[in-house]
């Protein structure tokens, strides 16, 4: 599929609009209509480019600003859920659990623990490259052909 | 000193090592779970196959900004170099990747972009 620099700017927009958390959301009726393509075009066009439905990518951006606002450690999980647009505790710690692994207020528990430096980020979100590579087995430098265990 | 590593930001690894592997061709070079993330290479079947692409978690926030933004304005984060420009085109394109650049003559090169699926633009380009 060939998209014109017209296209990509409307699906960037509709993207930063899935990511606003808002009491009142916008139906993708309404973003289809925001970025004049047919609804049926606009969930194919944007999973074609995003890899997932706008639903699903909604879904992601709010348990994303979650993850921030309980590491940061100055919200309760009900603050949390209600200010990323979630209506029930109930569904936002069950699809937490789901996609994080650990429930909202364990995973707030832990990564708040950590040391934090004002003005930083946690350093539970920065899996940055080279802090990935420290945590690594120091056998992970050694000659890969020989001493890596491929995963 | 030498390269023998370079990495691209995805926003969800098990999505990236898919569209890496199943759409563009790579081989999974490793893939080990590193806290909530896991550390994924990627090696090109044609070589060289000691330099390896890690497909790295972008949930850092500012790293986050930096891919939309990009994105948004257009600019590949990556360039990978391809023989056959007009024959990746046709068999990316067959299996639904959106292309933003069909292949079109730059000086030497010929370069095309496309989405990658995980939040970037990644250029190709053939020499001509």
């Amino acid at each position: 599929m060939l998209l014109k620099p017209e296209g990509l700017r409307r699906l960037c927009l509709a993207r930063d609009l899935l990511r606003e958390p808002r009491e009142a959301s916008p139906t993708i009726a309404d973003l289809a209509r925001e970025v004049q393509m047919s609804p049926f075009h606009f969930i194919r066009r944007f999973e074609a480019l995003f890899g997932v439905t706008p639903h699903q990518y909604r879904i992601q951006a709010r348990l994303d600003i979650a993850r921030q606002l309980l590491a940061a450690g100055r919200h309760s999980v009900t603050d949390v859920c209600m200010e990323v647009g979630f209506s029930s505790l109930g569904s936002f710690s069950t699809l937490f659990t789901r996609r994080v692994g650990e429930a909202p207020s364990v995973y707030r528990r832990r990564v708040r623990t950590m040391v934090q430096v004002p003005g930083t980020v946690p350093a539970a979100l920065i899996p940055g490259c080279l802090s990935l590579m420290g945590r690594l087995p120091s056998s992970a430098f050694a000659d890969p052909g020989r001493s890596f265990r491929e995963a | 000193m030498r390269i023998k590593l370079t990495s691209i930001m995805v926003d969800d690894q098990e999505k990236g090592l898919r569209f890496y592997t199943e759409v563009l061709g790579f081989r999974k070079k490793h893939d080990i779970p590193v806290g909530e993330y896991r550390w994924i290479t990627v090696t090109s079947p044609e070589g060289p196959g000691d330099v390896e692409l890690a497909l790295e978690p972008n949930a850092n926030p500012a790293g986050k900004a930096f891919q939309e933004a990009m994105f948004a304005q257009g600019i590949p984060i990556a360039a990978f170099e391809v023989g056959d420009i007009a024959g990746e085109f046709a068999r990316l394109s067959a299996q639904s990747v959106v292309f933003t650049r069909p292949p079109a003559p730059a000086g030497p090169v010929t370069l095309a972009i496309f989405a990658d699926t995980c939040g970037n633009l990644i250029q190709l380009y053939q020499r001509t």
